[in-house]
């Protein structure tokens, strides 16, 4: 079950991070299909994280000598990470719903008070939750995956990034190119 | 961070993007010139930022120039619909298009987007309602070429049915029932200021509504903070929260348009959230026809209270 939750938490994560780094990048007004692309290709990335993890987890578990203590410290750490990643996946979600109000004022200060900022500290709540997580654990294994799955989310919205930015100067190429020369003498 | 806090001095775009006055076409600027300007203010991030732009033997390279001003104006665009401008803006816009409907004006009502950059106002506008059935034409005008063939671009990929003209909103041939503009006053300082608003005194235009940052204490850390998290350009960072700096506060807005266009009454509308004291990010410097103001106050009905003194 705590893997589970895990694992949803991180599928949400990679959603909300493959809509963030195409925010910005397009100007048409009906973005709907812009964005739902842009969110499986989130989801599409947070998948491939979490099979890595899995695979980690997995290959770490086949080759340690105790697998039992190994399982329930995994299962302890993973417990520790939700204390910290359940309430913030909570605000980010209570702040989209809140969106839903028909009020342009409460819907655009859930995104300059709350939505901004919990954007902004999402790199120290992964670190926060992972390290609250992993810290007591006794084993070095836990330890490992724990920083292995750590740096795979923070790699996540980077990689995200990238290929949206890629993305985004081969539409300006052609802008400009369809543009002309430049006609300033 | 201060020196770039500066409202004596102007934004970066303002500087790197010049036209002829009179044909409109695009100058050469000297990137020595315009680093001049910020040296002036010690302003290490503009300085910076500009020292960036490519140039070809000292001048800046209106290609490249335009590569970052595109994708600035499409993050600029990320604000708006963050703020839900569209929707604030045809809140107030349809009660003006109400008002004027109901002084008995029947031709269509042509509304001007000044300074319209790629044009997302007049785009929203255009795509979410049916500009027919209320007999209205929504205009985007600006003096960028580069970003009316963006706002051009954009508005055919989604067959919008507005128009976006590289040319001057105020010139007899384009001049318009309704103006409108966001952040843009703030960029018309002192006597230019005026003389922008006394141009919306032509006998066909009833109404203008330009949307620009409130000042307030907080407005620059938030705007730094906001425009940190969401901009990706350096230029965009900079002039983002220079805006917010540089914003006029309602007194200026006000005495600039009742000394400079005396034929309308002008007030601020939305200043304030609801009916606190909190201020809203956008305040509108709001112009009409006196001879409209009861049927508009009639339009406005609870909005009232949003709006100050309007003479």
């Amino acid at each position: 079950m705590t893997l589970l939750l895990l694992y949803i938490l991180a599928l949400l994560d990679g959603l909300l991070c493959g809509a963030r780094v195409s925010m910005g990048r397009s100007a048409q007004i009906a973005k709907r299909r812009y964005y739902l692309r842009a969110q499986i290709r989130g989801l599409f990335g947070a998948q491939i994280v979490s099979t890595i993890a899995l695979a980690a987890l997995l290959l770490v578990a086949a080759l340690s000598p105790n697998r039992l203590a190994l399982r329930a410290d995994l299962q302890a750490a993973a417990g520790r990470m939700l204390w910290i990643f359940l309430p913030y996946a909570a605000m980010v979600l209570g702040n989209i719903l809140l969106r839903m109000v028909p009020s342009t004022d409460i819907r655009s200060a859930t995104s300059v008070m709350m939505l901004g900022p919990l954007t902004a500290i999402r790199p120290l709540v992964m670190i926060a939750g992972v390290l609250y997580g992993v810290w007591p654990s006794r084993l070095r294994e836990t330890r490992l995956l724990g920083l292995c799955i750590l740096g795979l989310m923070l790699g996540l919205e980077c990689a995200l990034n990238r290929r949206a930015a890629k993305e985004q100067s081969r539409e300006l190429d052609s802008i400009l190119a369809v543009a002309g020369e430049p006609h300033y003498s | 961070m201060l020196s770039a806090w500066n409202p004596a001095q102007p934004e970066i775009t303002d500087l790197i993007i010049q036209h002829d006055p009179n044909s409109l076409a695009r100058l050469p600027v000297r990137k020595r010139d315009v680093l001049s300007v910020f040296s002036k203010f010690a302003n290490r991030a503009a300085i910076r930022a500009v020292e960036a732009l490519p140039d070809a033997a000292g001048i800046l390279d209106d290609r490249a120039i335009d590569r970052i001003l595109i994708p600035t104006h499409w993050e600029m665009q990320r604000l708006a619909e963050e703020f839900y401008h569209g929707d604030r803006v045809w809140d107030l816009l349809r009660r003006v298009i109400a008002t004027i409907r109901n002084s008995g004006y029947r031709d269509t009502i042509r509304v001007i987007d000044v300074g319209c950059g790629i044009g997302y106002t007049a785009r929203w506008l255009a795509a979410k309602l049916p500009l027919e059935q209320y007999q209205l034409e929504v205009v985007g005008m600006d003096l960028n070429s580069a970003l009316i063939r963006e706002a051009k671009r954009l508005a055919a990929m989604e067959q919008l049915n507005c128009r976006f003209v590289h040319g001057d909103a105020f010139s007899r041939e384009h001049s318009g029932q309704v103006y409108l503009s966001t952040g843009v006053v703030h960029h018309f300082r002192g006597e230019a200021l005026r003389e922008f608003l006394h141009r919306h005194e032509q006998p066909e235009t009833f109404a203008f509504l330009h949307y620009d940052f409130q000042p307030s204490f907080l407005a620059p850390y938030g705007s730094w903070f906001f425009h940190y998290l969401r901009m990706r350009t350096a230029v965009a960072r900079h002039d983002g929260v220079l805006s917010a700096v540089r914003a006029h506060d309602a007194w200026t807005l006000i005495e600039a348009a009742r000394r400079g266009a005396p034929g309308f009454a002008s007030g601020i509308y939305g200043a304030k959230i609801w009916k606190t004291p909190a201020p809203r990010v956008f305040h509108t410097l709001l112009g009409m026809r006196r001879s409209l103001l009861e049927e508009f106050r009639r339009q406005l009905g609870v909005r009232t209270a949003r709006l100050g003194e309007l003479r």
